[in-house]
């Protein structure tokens, strides 16, 4: 091999690896995160968050697959999959069929594994939560308590110093019950609040949604429990369906629209009607 | 005219046969129409999908030409009623032009619109569906109202002319015109009641027919303006269509005279001057219309909302910059030019401008249809670009130009069976001037 010949070579080589060096950099790492929501002590489900650091900064990851496991990474144990959407999140309920893997034991652990694409490695991601449940309840004078249990072996267990949320459910966002933002649970598992929100609008018989709920703990995930209570000021919704307007169907047109219409039109026609027994009078007078 | 005897007038104004020209002239017009008619049972037979429209633009040509007939067919008003009222009777001889210009535009309107549905049953649903709030509602009422006031408009001059008519049978040359004419007017004896039921009659449609006019063009403009889009929304839109209608009518009428006057040497009766009347009323209603399009466009675009200035801009330099300065040229600015001069008011003249006024005035409504739809307040998702511009197909064309052709081709019959001038009206008028 001559000069030139090995000059050329080691180019080549150098380009390649650059090459392999720069493909690799390109592909950025891929964060999966997990959490659990149990929501009214009965509706059970996952969402997981696929995000990536770019350029410097966190951003959300939309399309990617994900397969959800319950325990370990077996096919027996799919819990089900989904895509990441534009926030980087992907939810799955948790199907019936995982109840005899759920009833193992106190703790539950859940598995989620994304699919290899060009941009992204494949990555797992877990979460180990303990079973709890939130009771909730309603005293006299609008007091709201709240009871934080958590499963041990086969027993239900007061959980104490945990922060919980009192709210009211509205149509967009939770709303605080007081100030306060967060009341702990004592050592029997109780947080208790006062409802100070009067006059907020309730259903026609003034019902509000109350809920209890734990969010992000590291332990039990989101947990949550609602109650209905008539504590709010009976609203009638009103409603202009079915009634006379300019929107309304057929038939439903407004009175005062269907008079000028209707006059127009008469009176024009009878203009025009009139004039038609005009024609027939003139050929009343030139027949005869 | 004063000096033609009654002979002559009737002579002169009695309809003629087509000769070699309107022969050719017919001929062009039912090719036209037969193109369209092969090109609707390809639309009846395929569905909408043979034309360019989709769901963005779902109003095109078709919508256009309806508005443009509209527009046409207000001439009636004008010349008829408006000019009547007002004792111009210089207008006597071009009275019948507009209404059966205005008889055969409406007509075409109608029928268009069934073309534009698609399937025609769904005129139907119109009647079994339609609710008395939506301007399409109020549209069918009034174009059906407008119709009959013209045909009445057209029918009461014309008895005496049809007596006239079935006196000369020998003349008009075809067995099934007499009997036309007899069944049409064989009541018609010229007695001082009937003239007097007739006169009257013809003044109550006189007045009835301005409001109604009126009405079909506000309520044409308000399919547009009742609705929130750009280039729709609106408070100018009714007057600017009626502006617009009143130009456009005129045009025609002039285009009208001057053909008629060629076609059956009617110079003695169509004269210099009646192109010089119309002239100045066409610079007058050319004018009202060019400041109704400065309101229209000028504010808007001083403001420039952001929801307007795409669709603005795409009239003053974007896709339609060339159509839309075009129509503004042809329609307004060039007609206004020749017209405001005294040898612009000549019969050419005046007819090339009554022509560019019509041809400017067409592309004018499609320029008030077509862009507005291109773009929508809310943008479909993943939209084919196909949607995103408009560009007419040949099924499309073929329809809206054989619907031009076969108003047209009304008018000309109407001339061929009918006189084009009111004959006893002109002989009248020479008498009562004689007795003057």
């Amino acid at each position: 091999m001559n000069k030139h010949s090995k000059i050329f070579f080691t180019a080549i080589l150098l380009q390649l690896l650059a090459i392999t060096a720069f493909s690799q950099a390109e592909k950025n790492d891929l964060s999966l995160s997990i959490s659990y929501f149990n929501s009214n002590n009965h509706i059970q489900y996952l969402v997981a968050h696929a995000k990536s650091k770019i350029d410097g900064k966190f951003q959300m990851i939309p399309n990617i697959n994900l397969s959800f496991y319950i325990g370990t990474e077996d096919a027996a144990n799919l819990l089900g999959k989904a895509v990441s959407n534009d926030k980087g999140d992907a939810l799955l309920f948790i199907p019936p069929n995982a109840k005899d893997e759920w009833k193992k034991a106190a703790k539950v652990s859940f598995v989620i594994v994304s699919q290899k694409t060009k941009a992204f490695d494949e990555a797992k991601g877990n979460v180990d939560i303990t079973k709890a449940k939130i009771q909730i309840d309603t005293l006299a004078d609008k007091k709201i308590t709240a009871t934080l249990l958590e499963l041990k072996d086969t027993i239900w267990t007061p959980v104490k110093a945990v922060d919980m949320k009192f709210a009211i459910k509205r149509l967009d966002a939770d709303l605080n019950v007081a100030e306060t933002p967060t009341y702990a649970t004592d050592s029997l598992g109780v947080a208790s609040a006062d409802f100070k929100r009067d006059s907020l609008p309730g259903d026609s018989k003034g019902n509000l949604i109350l809920i209890a709920k734990v969010e992000d703990n590291d332990t039990y995930g989101n947990l949550s429990s609602e109650k209905i209570v008539p504590w709010g000021k009976p609203i009638t919704y009103y409603t202009e369906f079915g009634k006379r307007t300019l929107f309304a169907r057929r038939g439903k047109s407004p009175i005062w629209l269907e008079l000028l219409a209707y006059s127009i039109v008469l009176a024009v026609w009878g203009v025009l009607i009139y004039l038609i027994g005009q024609i027939k009078k003139m050929k009343k007078l030139g027949l005869n | 005219m004063e000096s033609l005897a009654k002979e002559q007038i009737i002579k002169d104004l009695l309809p003629q046969k087509f000769g070699k020209a309107g022969k050719i002239w017919v001929g062009i017009l039912l090719a036209f129409c037969t193109l369209g008619v092969i090109a609707y049972i390809l639309q009846l037979k395929n569905g909408l999908v043979v034309t360019a429209m989709r769901d963005y633009v779902s109003w095109g040509i078709y919508i256009s030409n309806f508005v443009f007939f509209v527009a046409i067919s207000l001439v009636g008003s004008l010349i008829t009623a408006v000019l009547r009222l007002t004792q111009a009777k210089w207008s006597t001889p071009l009275t019948r032009i507009a209404e059966i210009i205005a008889v055969s535009a409406i007509t075409f309107a109608s029928i268009i619109i069934v073309v534009d549905m698609g399937r025609p049953d769904r005129f139907y649903n119109l009647f079994i569906h339609g609710r008395l709030q939506s301007p399409i509602v109020w549209d069918v009422i009034v174009i059906t109202t407008y119709f009959f006031v013209s045909i009445l408009l057209l029918y009461f001059p014309l008895l005496p002319d049809m007596s006239i008519m079935m006196q000369r049978k020998d003349q008009t040359g075809m067995l099934w015109l007499n009997k036309l004419y007899a069944y049409l007017g064989k009541f018609w004896k010229n007695t001082a009641a009937q003239i007097h039921i007739s006169e009257k009659a013809i003044n109550i449609l006189s007045i009835t027919i301005i409001p109604v006019a009126f009405a079909i063009h506000t309520v044409t403009s308000w399919l547009f303006a009742t609705t929130y889009r750009p280039g729709w929304d609106s408070t100018n839109f009714g007057a600017y269509f009626i502006s617009g209608a009143f130009l456009v009518g005129a045009g025609a009428v002039v285009v009208a005279m001057f053909v008629f006057r060629k076609a059956y040497h009617l110079e003695n009766y169509i004269k210099d001057d009646h192109f010089d009347k119309m002239g100045k009323v066409l610079v007058l209603l050319a004018l009202l219309y060019l400041y109704f399009n400065v309101n229209e466009f000028l504010v808007p675009a001083f403001k420039m909302k952001k929801s307007e200035e795409e669709h603005l801009m795409g009239l003053f330099t974007g896709e339609f910059a060339y159509v839309f300065w075009f129509a503004i040229s042809t329609a307004m600015l060039i007609p206004i030019f020749i017209l405001i001069q005294k040898k612009g008011r000549k019969p050419l003249p005046a007819f090339i401008a009554g022509l560019l006024v019509v041809i400017g005035s067409w592309f004018k409504r499609y320029l008030i249809v077509t862009p507005t739809l291109l773009h929508p307040f809310l943008p479909m998702h993943d939209v084919p670009e196909s949607y995103k511009h408009y560009f007419p197909t040949w099924q499309e064309w073929a329809i809206a130009m054989g619907s031009l052709a076969g108003a047209l081709l009304v008018v000309t019959f109407f001339a061929r069976i009918f006189p084009i001038i009111p004959i006893q009206e002109t002989i009248t008028e020479i008498e009562e001037h004689e007795q003057a």
